[in-house]
């Protein structure tokens, strides 16, 4: 093995209060924990395949926003499959905290990481409404998923 | 910015454990010899580190050989941090935690050690010639003096019993002085 990794902790121990920060901007104080908590998991989980120790807090900061998105996914569509009407819901914990991470972002930005993580569509979809092709569909959402990680800053 | 909430790493690092996600576990421990660094693996203790080692050196050590996914949890090493309060406070005679040697390259470095916890016991000590002597190796005195200065699990594996021939308490990887402390908890006569 000629990557040498330095043990998980040590970066738990270095990231883990700017990440737990950044947890609680992107999925709101309440599921601040339990999102860090499953982002580590699934960071250990990838640990040992990394290629190289490089860039290890940016890497982690990634699987935190891609936890949190995620998680507002799942919630999302718990409320579209679940019985009772939404409004029992209060959809306030999670549009809210997914409209304030998204607020300041150009419009059109807005409009596709809507429709891909808050309608959850697919690409195909996601092409229609833009009027454009799959592909491009694609490079529109992760050029826009890429913009709220820039957004989000590190302290 | 808050500092991350106790209970809510010991809940990651137990998760990590149950899901047989880390590859070693670390604790650090309040003792009257100060304060210890303890990790283990699936084999048991592997590496007890003192206050005065560099943490990232000792976690880097341990994660080279039994994997990068090092987590530190109290509650999953309860048993273990217990054993060590227990005989270190003096209410325990015996310390018994499973212990792993592979951090030990040498053959004859690995044996003498594996002797010594297993025949020295509290309160007796045993010269480095003699315990040499102990592993059929009776020239090998030096070589069971570096195994002991290199003890990866020093208290466990219990080097600070191994005395030079000559006399005094000679050398010990956590100082002369927590040698000295060992010895006078465990009652052995100090010449």
């Amino acid at each position: 093995m000629s990557v040498v990794l330095p043990p998980f902790w040590s970066l738990v121990e270095a990231h883990g209060e700017e990440l737990l920060a950044h947890a609680r901007r992107l999925a709101g104080p309440q599921q601040a924990e339990d999102v860090l908590q499953e982002a580590l998991l699934r960071a250990l989980r990838a640990y040992p395949r990394l290629r190289h120790a490089e860039h290890l807090r940016a890497w982690l900061y990634r699987v935190t926003t891609t936890t949190a998105i995620d998680g507002l996914r799942a919630r999302r569509r718990e409320v579209l499959t679940d019985a009772p009407p939404p409004q029992v819901v209060e959809p306030e914990l999670y549009d809210g905290a997914f409209e304030t991470l998204i607020a300041d972002l150009p419009a059109t930005t807005q409009f596709t990481l809507r429709l891909r993580f808050m309608d959850d569509l697919d690409y195909e979809a996601i092409a229609q409404r833009l009027g454009c092709s799959p592909a491009a569909a694609r490079q529109r959402v992760s050029s826009a998923l890429r913009s709220l990680r820039e957004r989000i800053p590190a302290s | 910015m808050t500092p991350l909430p106790a209970a809510l790493l010991e809940r990651i690092a137990s998760a990590a454990v149950q899901e047989g996600l880390a590859d070693a576990v670390f604790t650090r421990l309040a003792t009257p010899i100060g304060r210890l660094l303890v990790v283990q693996g699936p084999a048991g203790v592997c590496r007890v580190g003192f206050e005065e080692e560099p943490e990232d050196r000792l976690l880097a050590e341990a994660a080279a050989r039994l994997g990068p996914r090092v987590v530190a949890s109290d509650r999953e090493l309860a048993g273990t941090r217990d054993a060590l309060s227990a005989y270190l406070e003096g209410d325990e005679e015996r310390l018994e935690v499973p212990f792993d040697l592979g951090l030990v390259a040498a053959p004859v470095r690995r044996a003498a050690l594996e002797a010594l916890q297993r025949d020295v016991g509290r309160g007796q000590t045993v010269t480095y010639g003699a315990l040499a002597a102990s592993i059929g190796r009776p020239r090998a005195a030096r070589a069971v003096g570096s195994a002991c200065a290199r003890n990866p699990v020093p208290i466990v594996v219990p080097c600070h019993r191994v005395l030079p021939g000559s006399g005094g308490v000679g050398s010990y990887g956590g100082g002369p002085e927590r040698k000295r402390a060992l010895l006078a908890l465990e009652g052995a006569l100090l010449g």
